[in-house]
């Protein structure tokens, strides 16, 4: 009676405890995809080991021959066949080849489960973009973390009931909830261009011993990003062999003083209001100019020099002179309609915004050192940005990386429109930028980027970087081109920056011609034919 | 006899459900069993469909332009654009060829010429590389 009445309900919960159980249902991770669908990041299902080492009759003989398929340490296999636990992981996601050689074994007690393993076919290529996964699938950096909760999906479960050893019995499911597989994530980057910038910048990284080097390439109309690179990089299938230093994304990361390449901006502002005109000259005192209580130098002495010589040979005394015609306000404006001082909206994660600070906290000597690059520290990204602005015919475009997100059928979830911000400059200021700037490429300090029958225009830039007791260093440098081809009707806007470059420092001859292989190669492989 | 027929009735009624019960018993052990062999099948099927993906990354991996780069350059093949003077451009249209040789020989010329003269046929919308 007691039992029919009394303990009926906590006995019966004790009886389904025992032959129901509970099955998670794991979700496919989503793919994530370049520009025509080309696989960046896929799952697989790999096996793991673990044990029961209750079930393990002959613990010393089970380690000795599992260290031998498994190549871990017997000590430590027999440590974890030791533990008081019913369930012990031995090792995770294992080689095909090594689970059948461990289930050969047939060793009591040594059991496999299925986890999906995130893997990267094309090994280190964009790997700062796709960034990875944790050991439990989750994403740690880059798209993979950016677009977690679209990429994840939703696990699924079902309750069953179990037999006697304790597997599931099918047919007896109680009710299932299906797992929902991830999305996919289509990204604006083309593999092949991404290849072709990676190589280039590899070689040049490797040929100048750099400390870091940045690539990339732009549609300077859409903001859509076709390669961003950055060194040194990793191979996101085996994070572990590589330093945290080599998983960041320097490109939208780091900031630095971009030095001559910053005079885009100051020209442009000039020539925009009116101050100057592409043919005035300037008189650039033969090398060393004095303002305020500094001597100012250039890297060759220069006389007289119209506007568009003073950018084609960079000359810092030209372009300090033609920013104090403009003023501190002027200048300020402008850096702020270049995006500078702020994140461009890539939406990759850790982002920084760079060090503009407002004409209030300039010194004597800022608006001259700001001119050229100095007291301002930019990305690479914003770089792009920039120059992309000049590109284009005058107008800000937020860069972007993400073309879209869809469902395993193909049906767009989401899609991320190009989106032009704001003008930045007029139409007719851009062009006579334009024509300037071939000229640093066609005989000036860029001609290291000339492309036959291409007419690339660009600028170079050497910055100094700053030691840590405040002074700028006469080792060390950041170099950098930031260029466009063809320059009347720009395709593709390509910016490479190289940190500490050596015995080399110089934009034009470490940068400049990394963006003329890649730029040539570009061309080949959009099949736009030489004039 | 009611009694007879009374105890009858009551022997097919147990038998009737000692067979419907045995029936039972035999169609629940019949669906377990078909649930473990749908189970094998499934096991076997995602194992497939597992290695199939391992193989799928597998050819994605030889695919890679990283790994096609390397292999390249372990054979030593270094393929670069073929500079200007390397190629040949050939007009888009046959017909614009002869248009722009009747406008060379002039129009006194042309009226002596019947037909068209034999040429070669470009293969048009193409440009072909020379390789030196």
């Amino acid at each position: 009676m007691f039992v029919q009445l009394g303990a009926a309900k906590p006995l019966s919960k004790l009886a389904s405890d025992q032959y129901k159980t509970y099955v998670r249902l794991l979700p496919k991770r989503g793919v994530i995809y370049d520009r025509n669908l080309r696989e960046l990041a896929v799952s697989i299902n790999l096996n793991s080991i673990f044990l029961d080492p209750e079930l393990v009759e002959d613990k010393e003989s089970a380690a000795q021959k599992l260290s031998g398929v498994l190549g871990i340490d017997a000590e430590k296999i027999l440590q974890k066949l030791n533990k008081d636990k019913r369930f012990v992981w031995l090792a995770r996601k294992l080689d095909p080849a090594v689970e059948r050689a461990a289930r050969n074994l047939h060793i009591k007690g040594v059991d496999f489960i299925k986890e999906p393993q995130r893997v990267y076919p094309n090994a280190t290529l964009a790997s700062h973009i796709t960034g990875f996964v944790g050991l439990d699938d989750e994403g740690l950096e880059g798209v993979e973390l950016l677009f977690d909760d679209h990429l994840k999906g939703t696990i699924g479960w079902r309750y069953s009931i179990r037999d006697a050893k304790q597997r599931e019995v099918p047919g007896y499911e109680y009710r299932e909830i299906p797992p929902a597989d991830g999305n996919d994530v289509v990204l604006t980057i083309d593999n092949v261009v991404q290849a072709i910038a990676e190589k280039e910048l590899d070689n040049s990284f490797k040929k100048y011993n750099a400390k870091g080097a940045n690539i990339i390439v732009m549609d300077p109309y859409t903001g859509a990003i076709l390669a961003l690179a950055s060194r040194p990089t990793y191979d996101p299938n085996d994070i572990k062999a590589y330093p945290a230093e080599a998983r960041r994304n320097r490109a939208i990361c780091d900031f630095f003083e971009p030095g001559s390449s910053f005079k885009i901006v100051t020209a442009t502002a000039v020539l925009e209001e009116g101050v100057v005109d592409a043919g005035d000259e300037f008189f650039c005192e033969n090398g060393e100019f004095k303002w305020s209580s500094h001597t100012y130098h250039d890297h060759k002495p220069y006389g007289w020099l119209a506007f568009r010589d003073v950018i084609k040979y960079s000359s810092n005394i030209g372009t300090m002179k033609s920013a104090i015609k403009l003023g501190s306000s002027g200048l300020y404006r402008y850096m702020k309609r270049f995006g500078f001082g702020k994140k461009t909206g890539i939406g990759l994660p850790g982002e920084v915004t760079g060090i503009m600070r407002h004409p209030n906290q300039w010194s004597k000597l800022s608006l001259c050192s700001m001119s050229m690059g100095q007291e301002v520290a930019v990305t690479a990204i914003q770089l792009a940005c920039a120059i992309s602005s000049i590109a284009n015919g005058g107008y800000f475009v937020r860069p972007n990386i993400i073309d879209r997100v869809q469902d395993r059928t193909g049906n767009v979830l989401e899609h991320f429109e190009p989106k032009k911000m704001h003008r930045v400059v007029s139409e007719d200021t851009a062009e006579k930028m334009r024509q300037i700037l071939r000229g640093v490429v066609d005989g000036g300090t860029g001609r290291f980027a000339e492309v036959e029958g291409y007419f690339p225009a660009g600028k170079t830039g050497t910055a100094q970087k700053v030691e840590p007791n405040g002074t700028y260093s006469h080792r060390n440098f950041t170099a950098s081109f930031i260029g466009f081809l063809p320059y009347d009707k720009p395709r593709f806007v390509v910016v490479v920056t190289m940190d500490e470059p050596r015995p080399q420092y110089y934009g034009g001859t470490v940068c400049a011609p990394v963006f003329k292989k890649v730029a040539a190669q570009l061309m080949g492989y959009y099949k736009i034919e030489p004039r | 006899m009611k009694d007879i027929l009374k105890a009858h009735k009551i022997l097919v009624y147990i038998f009737t459900l000692t067979i419907i019960a045995l029936v039972y018993v035999n169609q629940q052990a019949l669906i377990y069993q078909m649930g473990l062999s749908v189970k094998e099948n499934y096991q076997i099927y995602s194992k497939l469909v597992d290695h199939n993906r391992i193989l799928g990354y597998n050819v994605l991996n030889l695919k890679s332009p990283v790994s096609l780069q390397t292999r390249l350059l372990a054979k030593k093949v270094e393929l670069n654009m073929p500079r200007k003077w390397q190629v040949v451009k050939i007009e888009s249209s046959p017909t614009k060829i002869v248009r722009k040789d009747a406008a060379k020989r002039g129009l006194f010329a042309s009226l002596f010429i019947i037909g068209r003269e034999a040429e070669a046929s470009p293969n048009i919308n193409s440009y072909t590389p020379i390789s030196h």
